[in-house]
Protein backbone atom coordinates (compact mmCIF):
# COMPACT_ATOMS: atom_id res chain seq x y z
CA UNK A 1 0.00 0.00 0.00
CA UNK A 2 2.62 2.40 1.03
CA UNK A 3 5.14 1.55 -2.09
CA UNK A 4 2.37 2.05 -4.31
CA UNK A 5 1.03 5.16 -3.57
CA UNK A 6 4.95 6.33 -3.36
CA UNK A 7 5.43 4.98 -6.54
CA UNK A 8 1.89 6.92 -7.77
CA UNK A 9 3.46 10.06 -6.11
CA UNK A 10 6.95 9.58 -7.83
CA UNK A 11 5.57 9.40 -11.56
CA UNK A 12 2.88 12.39 -10.88
CA UNK A 13 5.89 14.29 -9.98
CA UNK A 14 8.08 13.48 -12.96
CA UNK A 15 5.11 14.83 -14.74
CA UNK A 16 5.25 17.91 -13.70
CA UNK A 17 9.40 18.56 -14.46
CA UNK A 18 9.56 19.35 -18.23
CA UNK A 19 12.00 18.33 -20.00
CA UNK A 20 15.22 21.26 -20.31
CA UNK A 21 15.56 20.71 -24.04
CA UNK A 22 14.69 23.71 -25.89
CA UNK A 23 14.20 23.77 -29.73
CA UNK A 24 13.98 20.73 -32.37
CA UNK A 25 15.11 17.40 -31.52
CA UNK A 26 16.11 15.63 -34.42
CA UNK A 27 16.94 11.53 -35.15
CA UNK A 28 17.47 11.31 -38.90
CA UNK A 29 19.80 13.01 -41.53
CA UNK A 30 17.99 15.83 -43.30
CA UNK A 31 19.02 13.92 -47.16
CA UNK A 32 20.29 10.85 -48.83
CA UNK A 33 23.56 13.18 -49.59
CA UNK A 34 23.73 14.00 -46.18
CA UNK A 35 24.05 10.41 -45.23
CA UNK A 36 27.00 9.88 -47.81
CA UNK A 37 28.51 12.32 -46.85
CA UNK A 38 28.82 11.00 -43.61
CA UNK A 39 29.84 7.81 -44.67
CA UNK A 40 32.46 8.94 -46.46
CA UNK A 41 33.76 11.06 -43.13
CA UNK A 42 33.48 8.15 -41.79
CA UNK A 43 36.01 6.24 -43.84
CA UNK A 44 38.17 9.08 -43.89
CA UNK A 45 38.84 8.91 -40.72
CA UNK A 46 40.08 5.21 -40.70
CA UNK A 47 42.24 4.97 -43.19
CA UNK A 48 43.68 8.64 -43.02
CA UNK A 49 46.67 7.60 -41.14
CA UNK A 50 47.76 4.67 -44.23
CA UNK A 51 46.79 7.36 -46.59
CA UNK A 52 49.53 9.75 -44.89
CA UNK A 53 52.05 7.09 -44.90
CA UNK A 54 51.64 5.98 -48.17
CA UNK A 55 51.83 9.06 -49.62
CA UNK A 56 54.63 10.22 -47.65
CA UNK A 57 56.52 7.08 -49.04
CA UNK A 58 54.85 8.72 -52.71
CA UNK A 59 56.41 12.55 -52.50
CA UNK A 60 60.07 11.63 -52.02
CA UNK A 61 63.63 11.99 -53.85
CA UNK A 62 65.12 9.66 -51.86
CA UNK A 63 63.27 6.02 -52.46
CA UNK A 64 63.74 4.67 -55.31
CA UNK A 65 61.02 5.18 -58.06
CA UNK A 66 60.10 1.57 -58.10
CA UNK A 67 59.15 1.69 -54.68
CA UNK A 68 57.29 5.03 -55.29
CA UNK A 69 55.56 3.13 -58.40
CA UNK A 70 54.05 0.16 -55.83
CA UNK A 71 52.93 2.77 -53.46
CA UNK A 72 50.97 4.98 -56.41
CA UNK A 73 49.09 1.66 -57.02
CA UNK A 74 48.52 1.12 -53.29
CA UNK A 75 47.02 4.30 -52.68
CA UNK A 76 44.82 3.62 -56.05
CA UNK A 77 43.26 0.04 -53.98
CA UNK A 78 41.77 1.86 -50.90
CA UNK A 79 38.33 2.55 -51.24
CA UNK A 80 37.43 5.92 -52.63
CA UNK A 81 35.42 7.12 -49.99
CA UNK A 82 38.93 7.01 -47.65
CA UNK A 83 40.05 10.26 -49.66
CA UNK A 84 39.23 13.30 -47.63
CA UNK A 85 38.67 15.32 -50.79
CA UNK A 86 35.36 13.93 -51.18
CA UNK A 87 33.99 15.25 -47.95
CA UNK A 88 31.77 18.48 -48.49
CA UNK A 89 31.12 21.05 -45.63
CA UNK A 90 27.28 20.62 -45.73
CA UNK A 91 25.10 22.80 -43.82
CA UNK A 92 24.25 20.95 -40.29
CA UNK A 93 20.64 21.23 -40.69
CA UNK A 94 19.61 22.06 -44.03
CA UNK A 95 22.48 19.57 -45.81
CA UNK A 96 22.77 22.59 -48.22
CA UNK A 97 26.25 22.28 -50.27
CA UNK A 98 27.41 25.94 -51.01
CA UNK A 99 26.86 29.02 -48.66
CA UNK A 100 28.04 27.39 -45.59
CA UNK A 101 30.42 29.14 -43.22
CA UNK A 102 32.40 26.69 -41.16
CA UNK A 103 32.63 28.02 -37.72
CA UNK A 104 28.95 27.80 -37.47
CA UNK A 105 28.90 24.65 -39.98
CA UNK A 106 25.63 26.36 -41.00
CA UNK A 107 23.93 27.70 -44.60
CA UNK A 108 23.65 31.48 -44.72
CA UNK A 109 19.79 31.14 -44.63
CA UNK A 110 19.41 29.50 -41.44
CA UNK A 111 22.57 31.63 -39.88
CA UNK A 112 20.33 34.75 -40.76
CA UNK A 113 17.15 32.63 -39.72
CA UNK A 114 18.72 32.02 -36.13
CA UNK A 115 20.72 35.22 -35.78
CA UNK A 116 17.71 37.48 -36.50
CA UNK A 117 16.28 35.58 -33.35
CA UNK A 118 19.01 36.27 -31.60
CA UNK A 119 19.74 32.52 -30.99
CA UNK A 120 23.25 32.79 -31.90
CA UNK A 121 25.43 33.54 -29.20
CA UNK A 122 27.91 36.79 -29.79
CA UNK A 123 26.13 37.88 -33.35
CA UNK A 124 25.04 40.86 -34.13
CA UNK A 125 23.67 42.86 -37.31
CA UNK A 126 26.87 44.71 -38.21
CA UNK A 127 26.34 48.47 -38.07
CA UNK A 128 28.72 51.31 -39.02
CA UNK B 1 86.57 18.87 -34.22
CA UNK B 2 83.48 19.56 -32.02
CA UNK B 3 86.08 20.49 -29.30
CA UNK B 4 88.12 22.49 -31.51
CA UNK B 5 84.89 24.46 -32.78
CA UNK B 6 83.65 25.23 -29.40
CA UNK B 7 86.63 25.64 -27.09
CA UNK B 8 87.59 29.33 -25.69
CA UNK B 9 89.53 28.66 -22.90
CA UNK B 10 90.18 31.33 -20.79
CA UNK B 11 92.61 32.08 -17.48
CA UNK B 12 90.24 30.88 -15.17
CA UNK B 13 89.41 27.74 -16.64
CA UNK B 14 92.96 26.29 -16.08
CA UNK B 15 92.25 24.06 -13.41
CA UNK B 16 88.90 22.92 -16.22
CA UNK B 17 91.79 22.02 -18.42
CA UNK B 18 93.33 19.67 -16.70
CA UNK B 19 90.37 17.71 -15.17
CA UNK B 20 88.20 17.99 -18.42
CA UNK B 21 90.85 15.96 -20.88
CA UNK B 22 90.85 13.14 -18.16
CA UNK B 23 87.22 12.86 -17.63
CA UNK B 24 86.78 13.23 -20.92
CA UNK B 25 89.44 9.98 -21.92
CA UNK B 26 87.77 8.43 -18.99
CA UNK B 27 84.26 8.56 -20.60
CA UNK B 28 85.75 7.96 -24.44
CA UNK B 29 87.13 4.50 -22.69
CA UNK B 30 83.76 3.55 -21.35
CA UNK B 31 82.35 2.86 -24.79
CA UNK B 32 81.81 5.12 -27.17
CA UNK B 33 79.56 3.10 -29.32
CA UNK B 34 76.14 4.17 -27.48
CA UNK B 35 74.68 7.11 -28.24
CA UNK B 36 74.02 8.34 -25.19
CA UNK B 37 77.82 8.03 -24.30
CA UNK B 38 78.47 10.26 -27.32
CA UNK B 39 76.08 12.62 -26.22
CA UNK B 40 77.91 13.02 -22.65
CA UNK B 41 81.35 13.04 -24.95
CA UNK B 42 80.31 16.07 -27.07
CA UNK B 43 78.68 17.70 -23.44
CA UNK B 44 82.28 17.03 -21.81
CA UNK B 45 84.08 18.31 -24.21
CA UNK B 46 81.42 21.73 -24.72
CA UNK B 47 83.57 24.55 -22.83
CA UNK B 48 81.35 27.45 -21.26
CA UNK B 49 82.16 30.62 -22.38
CA UNK B 50 81.98 32.94 -19.05
CA UNK B 51 82.02 36.83 -19.03
CA UNK B 52 83.79 38.88 -17.20
CA UNK B 53 81.78 40.12 -14.74
CA UNK B 54 80.45 36.56 -14.22
CA UNK B 55 84.29 35.90 -13.47
CA UNK B 56 84.31 38.40 -10.85
CA UNK B 57 81.25 37.27 -9.12
CA UNK B 58 82.15 33.86 -9.01
CA UNK B 59 85.94 35.04 -7.67
CA UNK B 60 83.93 36.99 -4.96
CA UNK B 61 81.78 33.89 -4.33
CA UNK B 62 84.70 31.16 -3.99
CA UNK B 63 86.27 33.48 -2.04
CA UNK B 64 83.41 34.04 0.47
CA UNK B 65 83.27 30.80 0.86
CA UNK B 66 86.72 29.39 1.12
CA UNK B 67 86.83 31.90 4.50
CA UNK B 68 83.86 30.69 5.33
CA UNK B 69 85.14 26.92 4.98
CA UNK B 70 88.34 27.69 7.07
CA UNK B 71 86.65 29.24 9.87
CA UNK B 72 84.64 26.00 10.07
CA UNK B 73 86.11 23.40 11.98
CA UNK B 74 87.38 20.27 10.10
CA UNK B 75 85.14 17.61 10.84
CA UNK B 76 82.51 20.63 9.91
CA UNK B 77 83.20 20.66 6.71
CA UNK B 78 83.45 17.51 5.69
CA UNK B 79 80.10 16.32 7.30
CA UNK B 80 78.77 18.84 5.48
CA UNK B 81 78.86 17.12 2.32
CA UNK B 82 78.05 13.81 3.22
CA UNK B 83 75.21 15.28 5.21
CA UNK B 84 73.75 17.29 2.31
CA UNK B 85 74.13 13.87 -0.12
CA UNK B 86 71.94 12.00 2.47
CA UNK B 87 69.32 14.52 2.94
CA UNK B 88 69.11 14.37 -1.00
CA UNK B 89 68.42 10.44 -1.41
CA UNK B 90 66.04 10.71 1.66
CA UNK B 91 64.33 13.00 -0.49
CA UNK B 92 61.31 11.32 -2.37
CA UNK B 93 62.28 8.86 -5.29
CA UNK B 94 65.63 8.77 -6.85
CA UNK B 95 65.98 10.62 -10.03
CA UNK B 96 66.91 8.71 -13.30
CA UNK B 97 70.45 7.24 -13.52
CA UNK B 98 70.49 8.53 -17.44
CA UNK B 99 69.80 12.08 -16.23
CA UNK B 100 72.43 11.82 -13.37
CA UNK B 101 74.43 10.90 -15.64
CA UNK B 102 74.11 14.16 -17.71
CA UNK B 103 73.78 16.16 -15.00
CA UNK B 104 77.08 15.54 -14.08
CA UNK B 105 78.73 15.28 -17.52
CA UNK B 106 76.90 19.19 -17.70
CA UNK B 107 79.04 20.14 -14.53
CA UNK B 108 82.20 18.61 -15.65
CA UNK B 109 82.18 21.04 -18.70
CA UNK B 110 81.50 23.96 -16.35
CA UNK B 111 84.80 25.88 -14.85
CA UNK B 112 83.46 26.37 -11.42
CA UNK B 113 82.95 23.95 -8.87
CA UNK B 114 82.72 21.48 -10.30
CA UNK B 115 80.98 19.13 -7.05
CA UNK B 116 79.13 22.35 -5.95
CA UNK B 117 77.34 22.69 -9.33
CA UNK B 118 76.61 19.11 -9.83
CA UNK B 119 74.98 19.09 -6.79
CA UNK B 120 72.93 22.41 -7.65
CA UNK B 121 71.78 21.00 -10.91
CA UNK B 122 70.94 17.40 -9.31
CA UNK B 123 68.51 19.32 -6.56
CA UNK B 124 67.72 21.35 -9.40
CA UNK B 125 66.21 18.15 -10.99
CA UNK B 126 64.43 16.49 -8.18
CA UNK B 127 62.74 19.98 -7.83
CA UNK B 128 61.66 19.59 -11.37
CA UNK B 129 60.48 15.83 -11.27
CA UNK B 130 58.75 16.73 -7.99
CA UNK B 131 56.40 19.34 -9.68
CA UNK B 132 56.31 17.22 -12.48
CA UNK B 133 55.09 14.33 -10.46
CA UNK B 134 52.46 16.83 -8.16
CA UNK B 135 50.79 18.44 -10.96
CA UNK B 136 50.34 14.70 -13.01
CA UNK B 137 48.89 13.04 -9.57
CA UNK B 138 46.85 16.50 -9.00
CA UNK B 139 48.50 16.55 -5.54
CA UNK B 140 48.77 19.51 -3.43
CA UNK B 141 52.30 20.96 -3.55
CA UNK B 142 52.98 20.79 -0.10
CA UNK B 143 54.71 24.19 0.89
CA UNK B 144 56.38 22.61 3.78
CA UNK B 145 58.50 20.46 1.11
CA UNK B 146 59.80 23.45 -0.27
CA UNK B 147 60.39 25.09 2.32
CA UNK B 148 61.94 22.34 4.83
CA UNK B 149 64.69 24.73 5.44
CA UNK B 150 63.05 27.29 7.41
CA UNK B 151 62.76 26.67 10.71
CA UNK B 152 58.55 26.47 11.87
CA UNK B 153 57.58 27.91 14.86
CA UNK B 154 55.24 25.98 17.00
CA UNK B 155 53.95 28.47 19.61
CA UNK B 156 52.90 32.33 18.03
CA UNK B 157 53.16 34.97 21.16
CA UNK B 158 49.78 35.69 20.48
CA UNK B 159 48.84 32.41 22.09
CA UNK B 160 51.07 33.20 24.72
CA UNK B 161 49.32 36.06 25.36
CA UNK B 162 45.83 34.62 25.41
CA UNK B 163 46.93 31.83 27.71
CA UNK B 164 48.55 34.33 30.44
CA UNK B 165 45.27 36.69 30.58
CA UNK B 166 42.95 33.32 31.03
CA UNK B 167 44.90 32.33 33.75
CA UNK B 168 44.44 35.42 35.41
CA UNK B 169 41.16 35.96 34.56
CA UNK B 170 40.35 32.70 36.41
CA UNK B 171 42.32 32.94 39.42
CA UNK B 172 39.16 33.94 41.23
CA UNK B 173 38.49 30.11 40.91
CA UNK B 174 39.05 27.66 43.66
CA UNK B 175 42.48 25.88 42.12
CA UNK B 176 40.92 22.48 40.82
CA UNK B 177 38.52 24.26 38.69
CA UNK B 178 41.36 26.84 37.22
CA UNK B 179 43.56 23.59 36.58
CA UNK B 180 40.93 21.76 34.48
CA UNK B 181 39.73 24.69 32.82
CA UNK B 182 43.04 25.70 31.69
CA UNK B 183 43.59 22.52 30.20
CA UNK B 184 40.78 22.50 28.60
CA UNK B 185 41.29 26.16 27.22
CA UNK B 186 44.79 24.71 26.04
CA UNK B 187 43.40 22.09 23.78
CA UNK B 188 40.29 24.32 22.50
CA UNK B 189 42.94 26.93 21.27
CA UNK B 190 44.90 23.90 20.06
CA UNK B 191 41.55 22.43 18.27
CA UNK B 192 40.51 25.98 16.55
CA UNK B 193 43.72 26.22 14.58
CA UNK B 194 43.97 26.31 10.69
CA UNK B 195 44.79 23.24 9.93
CA UNK B 196 42.10 21.00 11.34
CA UNK B 197 39.00 20.51 9.06
CA UNK B 198 37.78 18.85 5.96
CA UNK B 199 39.58 20.66 2.78
CA UNK B 200 37.26 22.59 0.79
CA UNK B 201 39.31 21.53 -2.46
CA UNK B 202 38.42 24.82 -4.29
CA UNK B 203 41.73 24.87 -5.66
CA UNK B 204 42.60 21.39 -5.99
CA UNK B 205 41.18 18.67 -7.59
CA UNK B 206 39.01 17.00 -5.29
CA UNK B 207 40.45 13.44 -4.41
CA UNK B 208 37.79 10.72 -4.68
CA UNK B 209 38.40 9.19 -0.98
CA UNK B 210 35.53 6.64 -0.14
CA UNK B 211 34.60 8.12 3.13
CA UNK B 212 32.12 5.15 4.51
CA UNK B 213 32.61 1.40 3.13
CA UNK B 214 30.28 0.74 0.42
CA UNK B 215 28.11 -2.13 1.61
CA UNK B 216 28.50 -5.06 -1.27
CA UNK B 217 25.33 -5.78 -2.90
CA UNK B 218 24.95 -9.12 -3.72
CA UNK B 219 23.04 -8.57 -7.01
CA UNK B 220 20.73 -5.09 -7.30
CA UNK B 221 17.41 -6.12 -9.15
CA UNK B 222 16.20 -4.27 -11.81
CA UNK B 223 13.13 -2.98 -9.47
CA UNK B 224 15.60 -1.45 -6.84
CA UNK B 225 17.53 0.09 -10.22
CA UNK B 226 13.84 1.46 -10.90
CA UNK B 227 13.48 2.68 -7.74
CA UNK B 228 16.89 4.32 -7.58
CA UNK B 229 16.47 6.27 -11.00
CA UNK B 230 12.42 7.21 -10.06
CA UNK B 231 14.16 8.69 -6.47
CA UNK B 232 16.87 10.64 -7.95
CA UNK B 233 14.59 11.99 -10.41
CA UNK B 234 12.64 13.20 -8.18
CA UNK B 235 15.14 14.91 -5.74
CA UNK B 236 16.84 16.48 -8.36
CA UNK B 237 14.31 19.15 -8.58
CA UNK B 238 15.15 22.02 -11.32
CA UNK B 239 17.72 24.27 -10.72
CA UNK B 240 16.78 27.47 -8.47
CA UNK B 241 19.50 30.01 -9.74
CA UNK B 242 22.19 30.53 -11.86
CA UNK B 243 24.74 28.78 -9.84
CA UNK B 244 23.22 25.59 -9.44
CA UNK B 245 22.53 25.35 -13.12
CA UNK B 246 26.32 25.43 -13.75
CA UNK B 247 26.41 22.90 -10.91
CA UNK B 248 24.41 20.78 -12.80
CA UNK B 249 26.02 21.26 -16.22
CA UNK B 250 29.32 20.48 -14.11
CA UNK B 251 28.64 17.32 -13.37
CA UNK B 252 26.99 16.24 -16.67
CA UNK B 253 29.95 17.47 -18.37
CA UNK B 254 28.93 20.26 -20.55
CA UNK B 255 30.75 22.87 -18.52
CA UNK B 256 34.46 22.61 -17.58
CA UNK B 257 36.02 22.73 -14.58
CA UNK B 258 37.49 25.21 -13.09
CA UNK B 259 40.15 26.42 -12.00
CA UNK B 260 40.41 24.73 -15.73
CA UNK B 261 42.73 22.21 -15.75
CA UNK B 262 44.83 22.23 -19.28
CA UNK B 263 45.65 18.75 -19.31
CA UNK B 264 42.22 17.09 -18.64
CA UNK B 265 41.86 13.92 -20.56
CA UNK B 266 45.66 14.14 -21.56
CA UNK B 267 47.91 11.29 -19.43
CA UNK B 268 50.70 11.25 -21.32
CA UNK B 269 53.27 9.43 -18.88
CA UNK B 270 56.84 9.35 -21.12
CA UNK B 271 59.28 11.89 -20.36
CA UNK B 272 61.13 14.30 -22.88
CA UNK B 273 64.02 12.40 -23.94
CA UNK B 274 61.22 9.33 -25.31
CA UNK B 275 59.80 12.21 -27.64
CA UNK B 276 62.78 13.45 -28.81
CA UNK B 277 65.64 10.44 -29.07
CA UNK B 278 63.95 7.90 -31.69
CA UNK B 279 66.97 6.46 -32.77
CA UNK B 280 66.70 3.04 -31.28
CA UNK B 281 62.95 1.97 -32.51
CA UNK B 282 65.38 2.21 -36.11
CA UNK B 283 67.10 -0.78 -35.25
CA UNK B 284 65.21 -2.96 -37.60
CA UNK B 285 66.34 -0.88 -40.67
CA UNK B 286 69.29 -1.60 -43.04
CA UNK B 287 71.98 1.20 -41.44
CA UNK B 288 72.74 2.28 -44.94
CA UNK B 289 70.82 3.79 -47.97
CA UNK B 290 68.00 5.45 -48.99
CA UNK B 291 65.71 3.85 -46.67
CA UNK B 292 67.27 4.58 -43.36
CA UNK B 293 67.87 8.34 -44.81
CA UNK B 294 64.21 8.32 -45.59
CA UNK B 295 63.45 6.86 -41.82
CA UNK B 296 65.89 9.77 -40.51
CA UNK B 297 63.91 12.07 -41.63
CA UNK B 298 60.65 10.58 -40.11
CA UNK B 299 62.23 10.24 -37.08
CA UNK B 300 63.90 14.08 -37.51
CA UNK B 301 59.55 15.39 -38.32
CA UNK B 302 58.37 12.76 -35.12
CA UNK B 303 60.67 14.50 -32.82
CA UNK B 304 59.35 17.93 -33.17
CA UNK B 305 55.65 17.04 -33.27
CA UNK B 306 54.11 17.52 -29.81
CA UNK B 307 50.45 16.41 -30.89
CA UNK B 308 51.39 12.56 -30.99
CA UNK B 309 51.60 10.59 -27.82
CA UNK B 310 55.11 8.21 -27.84
CA UNK B 311 52.60 5.40 -28.47
CA UNK B 312 51.30 6.67 -32.19
CA UNK B 313 55.28 7.90 -32.99
CA UNK B 314 56.20 4.24 -32.32
CA UNK B 315 53.51 2.71 -34.21
CA UNK B 316 54.17 5.18 -37.19
CA UNK B 317 57.78 3.64 -37.16
CA UNK B 318 56.41 0.48 -37.03
CA UNK B 319 54.23 0.51 -39.93
CA UNK B 320 57.08 2.10 -41.98
CA UNK B 321 59.11 -1.17 -40.99
CA UNK B 322 56.89 -3.77 -42.01
CA UNK B 323 56.17 -2.13 -45.04
CA UNK B 324 59.39 -2.13 -45.97
CA UNK B 325 59.75 -5.64 -44.67
CA UNK B 326 56.99 -6.68 -47.51
CA UNK B 327 58.44 -5.07 -49.91
CA UNK B 328 62.01 -6.44 -49.24
CA UNK B 329 61.83 -8.85 -52.70
CA UNK B 330 61.49 -5.71 -54.51
CA UNK B 331 64.41 -3.84 -53.08
CA UNK B 332 66.61 -6.54 -53.44
CA UNK B 333 65.93 -6.75 -57.26
CA UNK B 334 66.80 -2.73 -57.53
Amino acid sequence: MAAAALSWALRAARQVLPSPCPGQVRSYYVDWRMVRDFKRRKVAYEHADERLRINAIRKNAILPKELQEVADKEIAALPRDSCPVRIRNRCVLTSRPRGVKRRWRLSRIVFRHFADHAQMSGVQRAMW
Amino acid sequence: STSSMLSKQKDKSAASKDGSPEGAAKKQEDGAGTPKQQLLDIIGDMKVEVSYRKKLQQLKASESKKQAMAKLEGPDSEGSVPQGVTEDTQRGKPLNPELVKAASAVASSLPRNKKQTESELLAQLRRHEETTDQQKKGGIINIRNVISEMTIKRQSPAQRGTRTSRRISLQLDEDDKRLRRERSSALSMDSRSLKVGKRLNIFTKASTEPEHALETVSSPTIWDLEFAKEVAAVTAQPPRNGFEEMIQWTKEGIMWEFPIDNEVGMEDDAEFHEHIFLEKHLEGFPKEGPIRHFMELVICGLSKNPYLSVKQKVEHIEWFQKYFEEKKELLQEI
